[in-house]
C-alpha cells in the first residue's frame, strides 16, 4: 500500500515541474488517485484473514450482530488508510513544495470524510467479493463506480482548501462527504447482514 | 425435550438433490452420530443445522425456536466444529480463543482459557501462534473453543480426524460431560468404533434419505 502511494508521489513529482500556484491546481488529484488506489489495496484484504480455515463461516454463524462486525472492519481500514496518508501527505507538501499550514485542520477532516466513505463502501464490497475466485479484480470494478461522488467531493474539496478559498465556496462538498458517509454507513450495515449471511 | 427437530427437510443445488424429505428428532442430552458415503450430504445437513445453509424446504427448530427465521437467537446456543477450524493463523491459541469468545459476547478469566488449553492437552503451546500447529493440535484449539462456549448444541463433522488416540480419548470425554449437562451432539463421522462409544442413536444418509441404524448394526453390516 504505502510504496505504491510512494511511487505515483515520485512519478508525478518528476513527471511536472511546476510552481506552487500550478500545483496547487493539480495536486488535489493526483493526491486523491494516490489514496485511493492505496486503499483499495488495503480495502482488498478486509477479510482476507478469514479466508484461513474457514474463518468466515464462523463469523456467519457466530452470535454477533454482523452490522457490529461490519463496523468493526470499516473502523480497522479507516485506521489503516488514514494512518497511510497521514505519512504520505507530508511527503506530498515536500515534493510538490505546498504551504498547507494555514488549512491543514480543514484537509484532515477532508481527508477524514472521504476515507471513512471510501471505507465504508469499499468494506462493503469487500464482503461481497470476498468469496469469490477473481476477488482481485471484482472489487475495483464494483466499487470506483459507486466512490465517484466520493472522489470527485474529495478533490474539489481538498483544491478548494489547497487554493486557500473561503470555505464558502467549497463546503457544499464537504456536506456531501458528509451526506456520502452517513447514507452508506446506514445501508451497508443493514445490508451487509444479508451479504454475510447468504 | 426435544433439542433439534427437522421436519420435511430437503436441499437441492441446481439440479442435483442433496437431502430428500428428512424428519427427525435429537433430545437434549442425546448424541447422535451421522453417517454416510462421501457426498451423501452429512455435511450439508449440519451446515443447515448450523444455520449456514437454508434448507430448500421444510422446518428446522432448535430449542424450541424456528431455526430459519430466528437463527441470531439459535446461533447463541449452538456452536460447529467443522473440517476447517475456524481459527486465526496469524493469532496465538490464547488470542483466538479470546477473539472466538469475544464473538459470543463471552469473556472468558485467564483462568478458565488456561483450564480449557490443559484439558486439550496443547496449555504448553497457549502463546504460540497457529500458524505453527499440527492440524491435531488445531483440533484440539477448537476443541477447547468449544469448552469455552458452553453451547446446548453442538454439531461436529469428522470430530476424530486429525487427532491422535489421546485425542480422540479427550473429543469423547468432553462429549460425555457435554451431554451430561444436557446439550445434544450430532456428529458426521466415518469412525463407527470412535462414535459408539458416545452416541445414543446413529443413523446412515444415503442418496438424501436418513435411515436409522442400531448399536448391533454399528457393529456389524454394511452401512452403505
Amino acid at each position: 500500500m504505502f510504496f505504491f502511494a510512494l511511487i505515483v508521489i515520485l512519478v508525478f513529482s518528476f513527471s511536472f515541474s511546476m510552481d506552487q500556484q500550478a500545483a496547487r491546481e493539480l495536486i488535489a488529484g493526483i493526491l486523491w488517485v494516490a489514496f485511493a488506489f492505496t486503499g483499495i489495496i488495503g480495502l482488498g484484504k478486509s477479510f482476507s484473514a478469514e479466508l484461513q480455515n474457514d474463518c468466515l463461516e464462523y463469523l456467519q454463524m457466530s452470535p454477533a450482530p454482523k452490522g457490529a462486525i461490519y463496523l468493526g472492519k470499516v473502523a480497522a481500514n479507516l485506521l489503516f488508510i488514514v494512518t497511510a496518508e497521514v505519512i504520505l501527505f507530508p511527503m506530498f507538501v515536500i515534493f510538490f513544495n505546498l504551504d498547507v499550514v494555514e488549512d491543514l485542520p480543514v484537509l484532515l477532516l477532508i481527508f477524514f470524510l472521504a476515507t471513512l466513505g471510501l471505507s465504508t463502501v469499499g468494506t462493503l464490497f469487500s464482503a461481497m467479493t470476498v468469496q469469490i475466485r477473481a476477488r482481485e479484480v471484482m472489487l475495483p470494478i464494483l466499487l470506483l463506480p459507486l466512490a465517484v461522488p466520493v472522489m470527485i467531493a474529495a478533490v474539489e474539496a481538498t483544491r478548494g482548501a489547497l487554493n486557500g478559498n473561503p470555505l464558502a465556496l467549497y463546503r457544499h462538498w464537504i456536506e456531501l462527504l458528509v451526506v456520502f458517509d452517513v447514507v452508506f454507513t446506514v445501508v451497508s450495515f443493514w445490508v451487509v447482514e444479508l451479504i454475510l449471511d447468504s | 425435550m426435544v433439542a433439534i427437530r427437522g421436519l420435511h427437510i430437503s436441499k437441492s443445488y441446481g439440479h442435483y438433490r442433496i437431502l430428500e424429505d428428512l424428519s427427525f428428532e435429537i433430545a437434549a442430552g442425546e448424541c447422535y452420530a451421522l453417517f454416510g458415503p462421501n457426498g451423501a450430504g452429512k455435511t450439508t445437513l449440519l451446515r443447515i443445522l448450523a444455520t449456514l445453509h437454508r434448507p430448500s424446504a421444510g422446518r428446522l427448530e432448535i430449542l424450541g425456536r424456528d431455526a430459519i427465521q430466528e437463527r441470531e437467537v439459535v446461533r447463541e446456543a449452538l456452536l460447529l466444529l467443522a473440517h476447517g477450524s475456524h481459527l486465526y493463523d496469524e493469532l496465538n491459541a490464547v488470542e483466538n480463543l479470546s477473539f472466538a469468545m469475544a464473538l459470543r459476547a463471552a469473556s472468558p478469566t485467564d483462568r478458565e482459557v488456561k483450564v480449557a488449553l490443559d484439558q486439550v492437552g496443547i496449555g504448553a503451546f497457549a502463546e504460540l501462534k497457529v500458524r505453527y500447529f499440527s492440524a491435531g493440535m488445531k483440533k484440539r484449539l477448537a476443541m477447547a473453543k468449544a469448552i469455552l462456549a458452553h453451547p446446548k448444541v453442538l454439531l461436529l463433522d469428522e470430530p476424530y480426524t486429525s487427532l491422535d488416540e489421546t485425542g480422540m480419548v479427550i473429543m469423547n470425554r468432553y462429549i460425555q460431560a457435554l451431554l451430561k449437562e444436557g446439550a445434544s451432539v450430532v456428529m458426521a463421522t466415518h469412525d463407527r468404533i470412535k462414535s459408539a462409544e458416545v452416541a445414543d442413536r446413529a443413523g446412515v444418509l444415503t442418496h438424501g434419505v436418513l435411515r436409522p441404524l442400531t448399536r448391533e448394526d454399528l457393529k456389524t453390516c454394511d452401512l452403505f
